[in-house]
């Protein structure tokens, strides 16, 4: 087995129950993921996005088929196991970057650090340097609600690669940004992709996000459509 | 747990006017169940002191007959006095009546030695050389019955064989105690005095016993500990203090109840953190854990408010102590006209603990939810 495969998916399917029939939202997906790949899934509203990034995540699980991620097969894991995954080893990123208002930023991008209980000058240290990366240490002591969204969303990148994930997995993460703030991030986790070696996986329907990828999976309706490589990116 | 109470105290002090009601109302409840048992345990402790002070001593001998619920059994029930203990105070009674004004009022009589030490009693006062009978009577009863001191009132009796007498007494003292059960309609005289009149010389109904006192091997005298004496009060101030507690329950049930209802909308609206702590490695049931442990934080802020304002109030009470209103006065148990509270260790420390427990459960019981919860569910805000 190719020891670059992080992301093994076996005739996923996902269904829903609506009224006394069910609804598919992922339908016989098989593919693979390999280590430093920067790919999107592409398709859209409705397509199944969302909810194949969430059972590659461990926040949701198959109906039927398979997933294994970085060796765990998804189905079968405990919650201290799934929530360990997430934890240690992939890292999450919201269309509405979802931060913890209550928190500073730098308490938002520490918390990971926190549950790894690392001490105080190992977070400090990593916790700096991730907002180095995203270009925020300035504002570490700054509470989110006095951040400019694209601000907020480097908060979230930073928060998400602290912890030097194998796998990021970003959910639209440009939706709610404009195209200045939408280069910047993408930029930024382009660099990180080559300097860390870390897999990213998008979601999206951005014209802008697809001229960074690799590699673009398009969904419809449930079912992979195409796969197709991109050797050279438009902005690479 | 640390990260737990961290981000706790984080939450609760980002979610502003809410936190404050509930804190302000569940300091309230501290203070007021200290206040209002510190009120009680200070009366409970003033009332045995006052009774061990002025009537019980150190435990007593009564007559194996003598029922002091009965007034029926004074009669015959008396003994002599067991030889060679002069730590035991005879109290002798006897049932009479005064005629003061010309009214009639029927009076239990009283006779201790003039030297005894045992009890704060003034008797000291019956040895006045004045006039042949002087006796003492308490505050209530002097009230009651219009007497003064220096007044002199004709007293009936009925001695041995039945036939009554009669005879002037003196009031030489009027005593100030706080314990009814040895002033209410009582005379107290020589016990000498009240030999002569009814015959009955070195007898008594009742031997108080002193600090030094050994027990007495005896079938004419029932033996009751001071304790067991005292176990009447302990019984009626325990009463006291469930009657009081209704005011202080109100008050907690309304802080649970806040904190209840906050909880459950926190975890209504506070979804898309539920989710983005799952994301980020938080397993569910540690989300539980941080939610109890934020609900619980209201009481340890409300434990900071309360000694804040509690401090000062408590020790302010302390010193100048609570009046207590007259008819309150009327209730058969030793009560000063001033209580002074006693806060004691345990009173506190069980305060706190019920208190933080009680808000603790009240935060779990909705956060229990919390482990149910489909996290993709969260993160999108779907949840109703
Ligand atoms: N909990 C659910 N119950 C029923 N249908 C759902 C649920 N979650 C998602 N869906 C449906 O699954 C489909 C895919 O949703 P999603 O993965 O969010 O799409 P995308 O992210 O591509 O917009 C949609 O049609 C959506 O309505
Ligand atoms: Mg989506």
């Amino acid at each position: 087995m190719d020891k670059n495969l992080i992301i093994e998916l076996k005739n996923l399917n996902k269904s829903y129950p609506v009224a006394d029939d069910s609804f598919f939202a992922l339908k016989n997906v098989t593919t693979q993921f390999f280590k430093g790949e920067f790919s999107g899934i592409v398709g859209p509203s409705g397509s199944g996005k969302t909810t194949l990034l969430n059972i590659l995540g461990s926040l949701d699980q198959p109906t039927t088929g398979s997933a294994t991620v970085l060796g765990h097969d998804i189905s079968s894991l405990s919650h201290q196991s799934s929530a360990d995954l997430r934890n240690y080893h992939i890292g999450f990123i919201f269309q509405v970057f979802n931060l913890l208002p209550v928190y500073t930023v730098f308490e938002n991008v520490e918390f990971a650090l926190l549950l790894q209980k690392k001490s105080s000058s190992e977070r400090k240290k990593a916790v700096m340097q991730a907002l180095e990366w995203v270009g925020l240490a300035d504002k570490a002591a700054k509470k989110p609600n006095k951040l400019s969204g694209g601000e907020s969303q480097r908060v979230a990148i930073a928060r998400a690669m602290v912890k030097k994930p194998e796998l990021l997995l970003a959910d639209e993460p440009t939706a709610n940004l404009d195209a200045e703030n939408a280069h910047g991030i993408l930029k930024t986790m382009k660099t990180l992709n080559r300097e860390l070696g870390t897999s990213f996986i998008f979601s999206t329907h951005d014209e802008k996000v697809m001229g960074y990828l690799n590699r673009i999976i398009h969904l419809r309706d449930g079912r992979i459509e195409n796969d197709e490589e991109i050797s050279n990116p438009k902005f690479a | 747990m640390k990260l737990a109470l961290k981000l706790a105290f984080k939450n609760i002090y980002g979610a502003g006017l809410r936190t404050i009601l509930n804190v302000i109302v569940l300091s309230f409840s501290f203070v007021i169940i200290i206040f209002l048992n510190g009120v009680m345990d200070g009366w409970n402790a003033q009332a045995k002191k006052d009774t061990i002070e002025w009537e019980y001593g150190y435990g007593q001998l009564r007559h194996k007959d003598y029922d002091p619920y009965d007034p029926y059994t004074i009669l015959d029930s008396h003994a002599p006095i067991p030889e060679n203990r002069p730590d035991l105070t005879p109290i002798l009674i006897h049932q009479a009546s005064i005629y003061p004004e010309g009214r009639m009022m029927n009076i239990v009589l009283k006779g201790i030695p003039a030297d005894q030490q045992t009890l704060l009693l003034p008797t000291s006062h019956l040895n006045a050389q004045e006039k042949q009978y002087p006796v003492i009577i308490g505050k209530r009863f002097a009230a009651s019955s219009k007497l003064n001191v220096g007044d002199e009132v004709l007293l009936r009796w009925r001695d041995v064989n039945g036939t009554y007498d009669a005879n002037t007494i003196y009031i030489s003292a009027i005593f100030d105690s706080n314990v009814p059960t040895i002033d209410d309609g009582q005379i107290w005289m020589n016990i000498n005095n009240l030999w002569q009149m009814t015959d009955q010389v070195n007898e008594a109904t009742l031997l108080v016993l002193n600090e030094t006192s050994t027990p007495l091997e005896s079938t004419l005298w029932n033996f009751t500990s001071q304790k067991e004496l005292l176990s009447t009060i302990e019984e009626i101030i325990a009463t006291k203090k469930i009657s009081s507690s209704i005011m202080y329950i109100l008050l907690l049930a309304i802080a649970l109840l806040a904190i209840f209802d906050t909880q459950v909308l926190s975890i209504f609206r506070r979804q898309k953190e539920i989710g983005t702590y799952v994301a980020l490695g938080m397993t569910r049931r540690k989300v539980v854990g941080l939610f109890t442990v934020e609900g619980s934080m209201y009481s340890i802020l409300a434990l900071f408010l309360a000694s804040l304002y509690g401090t000062p109030f408590f020790i302010f009470i302390k010193k100048i102590g609570i009046p207590v209103a007259e008819a309150d006065q009327e209730v058969g148990l030793a009560i000063a006209e001033r209580i002074f509270p006693i806060y004691g260790f345990s009173l506190v420390i069980g305060t706190v603990i019920v208190v933080v427990l009680a808000s603790t459960i009240v935060s779990f019981l909705p956060a229990r939810k919390i482990a149910k919860i489909n996290p993709v569910s969260a993160l999108k805000g779907k949840i109703q």
